[in-house]
């Protein structure tokens, strides 16, 4: 296990390693910042002067390893867009608010899809189990940001219910949170359900049928454990899926969080605030996977072999 | 339903009654009757709180000068003001008063006396401004037309009197220190107490609008003050400004009346029209809207020239103003609430305004695709030129959502006449890049620009005081700007911008398309009106002229 554990967090490194050579490259590829920053009657002392003070005039590789050396401090240097900020001070204020969004997304996520999968796989063929099945063609199928306004359609502007965007209030959330679930709840509940046809028909839960375990505790405490370690493995991905859902939904709720930023910054070419989030979600993606990884390799000792 | 321009002058009327009533009763204080309705319009209008939807602001920072001027807080004023209904310079600022020496060198500002800060931090005085000007021409300044402060020198006369020396004349100074200024003024004695940090958390300013808290990306609020010295109240309590950029989500804030005052996209303005919401535009144009060539560079002083460009040729140039539309193109574009444009930086509040061009402009530039294609023939195109194929840029730039939607309907006049042409899809900062290296062979819609000074627009689009990013760079032109920026005298000086703009008219230097006012869409339930002229970066000023329903 502590091998197993050793490679992965290796493997981890390796892969933050790479993200920030990736997120360096392709923020400096799409042009200077001066360019998004200075306005087109700017002076060459005004050009020269942001350049400098940005260490735009040095090369690309020692402005990465400068990038690389303080980015280990957390030091992305300075947001060129909200001035007087730091890039990872922006980061700090906004990623509270994504993991706060992202966690009652995930939330209802579970809470849904869990019951919704194992009731459609205990009723196939049923009416309950087409029902998911449609509710997860959709799920899978609509895209994001439509849903979203629909959302706000229906219940802001139509029965206005709730706040169109925005945040301060348990309101607020609603809205924003069921749009970023949704997608999460049809791929869940369709893991869900595939993972727990396959282990009803198994040899030990017919056995214990047979031994007179009350189906409730057959189906939620026998089958369920042992049918958990597909969606659990899925977490890793729903974590990915809840940050990069975060820009779409931020960007429609007007939700002050990190997927908000990341759009605003890249608009405005803030290559530190771009950089900083790219990195924080990379990590974040990764440690969520690793942790995913443990488990899984914890739950099921063949994947540690 | 209304048509907008009729709402816009019910909402002016409106706003001009309340004004002319408020004059009336003030004048006729002593009329018990007046005294007292005034006192219950007062109250009722007492608890309204008015909020504001924007689009996102380039950069935020409650540091005007690390920004690139495109949104001054409302609660900071500059010397100078804009009349709300005119647009033009008047006393509304921190100045009562100011003079020029003859050769527009010098320029005294005499400081309204009453004129105070906000939270207690004393009366306005030239040291405040001195103060300010040095913050806005340090290093880390950004600001727009900052270069035309940074060689002046300021002195502090005495405690209400400031000069402001140039090293060269500037007739247009009062521009720059107006409503789409460089200079907004803070409190020295704030700074001298609590150093940046104090700007950075609630800078004090001496508008009607007291600044009370910001929320990065999300907006800021104001309060307003009581029986403020300009003797300006607004009618409401605070107003909050809201970044918000999705535009389906600002007219959902709209239609369900979570926002008064939405700075909504043109294509969207149908449906907020169709559910009873209005429109109010600006008193006066805001901004100007054209398509340029790029690299119509014809002096060999600003570097290489390019060759091969098919828009080199005149006749090329005029068959593609020819081919466009341009009824057509505003109906689509601006729901014909655009006025059509003789000549692009050219305007009517301005020197230089040549009547003559507009009265031409049907007949030298109307809708006319024969001649166009007879014009393209007479030029050899498309056989005559090495690479005949015209790139038409598509970019998007925050306030300038119907760019993408020009440059298509362009191709498709241009393409119906003959011209070949290839769409090239670039981000703003990637096309500055490209004009900056002097690359830029293509044809595209210019950024809106808010309508200034003759000599200040031509400036940054046709002289060469603004190489490489200059989109024209003749010799004639470069000569005249020239006299222009030295001459002193207005007469002169209208001649020459004039004379400026025949050349780039009579040349087809870019195909100018029109001249459009700030509109925001409002909800009549509780907005009654808004005179702002149109004059700041953002189209949008005068805040505290928001009037509420009663």
């Amino acid at each position: 296990m502590k091998r197993y554990i050793l490679i992965r967090l290796l493997e981890s490194l390796a892969a933050i390693f790479v993200i920030t050579v990736l997120v360096f490259a392709l923020t400096h590829m799409s042009g200077s910042p001066v360019d998004a920053l200075l306005p087109q009657d700017a002076t060459q002392e005004q050009i020269d002067a942001l350049v400098s003070a940005w260490g735009l005039d040095q090369s690309l590789p020692r402005q990465y390893l400068s990038f690389l050396g303080n980015a280990l401090q957390g030091d992305f240097g300075d947001s060129l867009k909200w001035r007087g900020y730091s890039a990872m001070g922006v980061v700090a204020d906004r990623l509270p608010q994504t993991l706060y969004l992202g966690g009652i997304a995930v939330a209802i996520s579970v809470v849904v899809a869990l019951p919704l999968g194992v009731m459609a796989a205990m009723r196939k063929g049923g009416k309950l189990d087409k029902a998911a099945q449609l509710f997860s063609l959709f799920g899978q199928s609509i895209p994001q940001f439509w849903f979203a306004i629909l959302l706000i359609w229906f219940f802001a502007v139509a029965l206005q219910l709730l706040p169109t965007s925005g945040s301060g209030s348990w309101q607020h959330v609603i809205l924003p949170a069921i749009a970023m679930a949704w997608f999460q709840i049809a791929a869940l509940s369709r893991l869900t359900r595939s993972a727990m046809l396959e282990v009803l028909d198994a040899e030990y839960v017919k056995l214990a049928r047979v031994k007179g375990v009350s189906e409730t505790r057959v189906v939620w405490v026998h089958a369920l454990r042992n049918a958990a370690v597909v969606p659990l493995t899925y977490f890793g991905v729903l974590a990915g899926s809840v940050l990069t859902g975060s820009v779409t939904i931020e960007t429609v709720f007007s939700w002050p969080g990190l997927g908000w930023v990341a759009i605003e910054a890249i608009r405005a070419r803030d290559f530190p605030v771009v950089q900083a989030v790219v990195v924080i979600f990379a990590l974040i993606y990764i440690v969520c996977n690793f942790l995913v990884d443990i488990l899984n390799a914890y739950i099921d000792p063949r994947v540690r072999a | 339903m209304r048509h907008p321009f009729i709402n816009r002058f019910a909402a002016q009327s409106a706003s001009t009654l309340t004004s002319h009533i408020r004059k009336r009763a003030k004048a006729a204080g002593k009329t018990l009757l007046m005294s007292s309705a005034a006192a219950v319009m007062a109250l009722q209008a007492a608890a309204q709180d008015v909020t504001v939807v924007i689009d996102p602001i380039a950069s935020e920072s409650n540091l005007y000068w690390e920004t690139e001027g495109a949104f001054m807080l409302p609660s900071l004023q500059g010397l100078v003001g804009n009349n709300p209904e005119t647009g033009k310079y008047d006393t509304s600022g921190l100045a009562e008063s100011w003079k020029a020496n003859e050769d527009l060198t010098s320029w005294t500002f005499t400081l309204k006396p009453q004129a105070e800060f906000h939270d207690g931090w004393g009366p306005v005085t030239a040291e405040d401004v001195v103060h300010s000007f040095n913050l806005h021409i340090g290093d880390d300044s950004r600001l727009s037309g900052i270069g035309n402060l940074r060689d002046a020198t300021v002195t502090a006369v005495d405690a209400q009197t400031v000069r402001f020396d140039l090293p060269a004349p500037q007739a247009d100074f009062l521009f720059m220190l107006a409503g789409r200024g460089v200079l907004a003024i803070y409190s020295k004695a704030q700074f001298d107490a609590e150093g940046l940090e104090g700007y950075k958390t609630k800078p004090a300013g001496t508008s009607p609008l007291v600044y009370e808290s910001s929320e990065l990306g999300q907006g800021m609020t104001f309060s307003t003050a009581q029986d403020h010295w300009s003797g300006v109240d607004a009618d409401y309590d605070t107003l909050s400004i809201r970044f918000v950029g999705e535009a389906a989500t600002k007219l959902a804030m709209l239609l369900s009346h979570e926002a008064d005052i939405v700075s909504l996209s043109r294509e969207l303005q149908p449906q907020a029209l169709d559910a009873g919401f209005e429109i109010l535009a600006s008193t006066q144009g805001a901004s100007q809207t054209s398509m340029v060539f790029g690299a119509l560079y014809t002096d060999p002083e600003g570097g290489e020239l390019p060759t091969g460009l098919p828009w080199a040729d005149v006749r090329v140039r005029e068959a593609m103003n020819r081919a466009l539309d341009r009824s057509q193109l505003l109906e689509v574009l601006y729901d014909g609430r655009a006025e059509a444009l003789p000549v692009f930086t050219m305007d009517a509040q301005y020197e230089g305004y040549t009547p003559a061009l507009a009265d031409r402009f049907d007949a030298d530039y109307g809708y006319d695709p024969e001649r166009a294609m007879a014009l393209l023939a007479e030029a050899g195109y498309p056989d005559a030129f090495g690479d005949p194929v015209i790139p038409i840029i598509v970019t998007s730039l925050p306030g300038n959502p119907e760019f993408p939607l020009i440059s298509e309907l362009a191709q498709a006049y241009f393409e119906a006449v003959g011209l070949q042409t290839e769409m090239r899809e670039m981000d703003g900062a990637s096309i500055l890049s490209a004009r900056r290296d002097r690359n830029a062979p293509w044809i595209m819609p210019v950024r809106n620009a808010p309508i200034r000074p003759a000599q200040v627009g031509l400036q940054v689009y046709f002289s060469k005081v603004n190489r490489p990013t200059a989109y024209v760079d003749d010799a004639q032109i470069n000569s005249v700007f020239d006299e222009l920026a030295a001459s002193t005298d207005m007469a002169e000086r209208d001649a020459l911008a004039s004379q400026i703009f025949t050349k780039l008219y009579d040349d087809y230097t870019h195909m100018p398309l029109a001249k459009i006012f700030a509109e925001v869409t409002v909800d009549p339930d509780t907005i009654t009106g808004w005179t702002f002229p149109g004059s700041t970066s953002s189209g949008l000023s005068h805040f505290e002229l928001i009037k509420t329903a009663e």
